[in-house]
């Protein structure tokens, strides 16, 4: 089921989702669709985190950091494997 | 050590044991990724699979809230089959994250197993793992 709504786009913006909806050989309305849908899905994946971090214990800015660095690497191609990251 | 950029994260069965158990570097990196736009990709077999192994079925729901759980369809059931025969592995679970992992150059965060290295091995994908 599809729903229309009318919405307001910077020119901008608007110009890079076309571009980005002829890259992706998808309509304009379904790129729009999909990064909404991303977008909810980060949004419930963060409250998620933060339920767990209710019952735990707020993850530490050093945590915060060292979660950064490995998925930094990670992206980068570089393997690593588990370490523990002191709990303040 | 490989120097290919990768697009996201997959989660294998280790991924979702290690942050059902509280581990926190696995939940650092979850975050992680969710901050920077990235949601972390779990074949549905490794789902199944970590369901059946844990006990703390609440604990992956709440990390599954933040993934996209891929169905199992009939063409990546066809490459995971094919690829289980030839490491001669009944390891669906694992075989079906690199397929995953390779179809959608992502990094892999599992527990190591000599099935993931034979497995990309044989794909000729360059497995770049987070070892839970």
């Amino acid at each position: 089921m599809v729903t229309k709504r009318s919405v307001s786009l910077v020119d901008e913006v608007a110009t890079a989702v076309e571009e980005a909806a002829k890259q992706d050989g998808v309509s304009f309305s379904a790129w729009l669709s999909n990064a909404a849908e991303k977008q909810l899905q980060v949004r419930q994946g963060l409250r998620g985190v933060a339920a767990w971090e209710g019952e735990t214990g707020s993850l530490s800015a050093e945590e915060l950091a060292a979660g950064e660095a490995l998925l930094a690497r990670l992206r980068s191609g570089v393997s690593g494997v588990a370490s523990r990251v002191r709990r303040r | 050590m490989s120097l290919a950029r990768r697009e996201g994260l997959v989660y294998g069965v280790g991924a979702l044991h290690a942050a059902a158990r509280g581990d926190r570097m696995m939940w650092a990196l979850h975050r992680a990724a969710l901050s920077n736009g990235i949601v972390p990709v779990i074949p549905a077999v490794a789902v199944a699979e970590a369901y059946r192994t844990e006990a703390r079925g609440d604990r992956i729901a709440e990390l599954l809230d933040g993934t996209e759980v891929e169905p199992f369809s009939s063409e990546a059931a066809r490459r995971s089959g094919e690829l289980a025969a030839r490491c001669d592995t009944t390891e669906l679970a694992t075989i079906a994250v690199i397929e995953l992992a390779d179809r959608r150059n992502c990094a892999v965060v599992a527990q190591r197993q000599a099935v993931l290295r034979n497995a990309a091995a044989l794909l000729g994908h360059e497995l770049v793992l987070y070892a839970v």
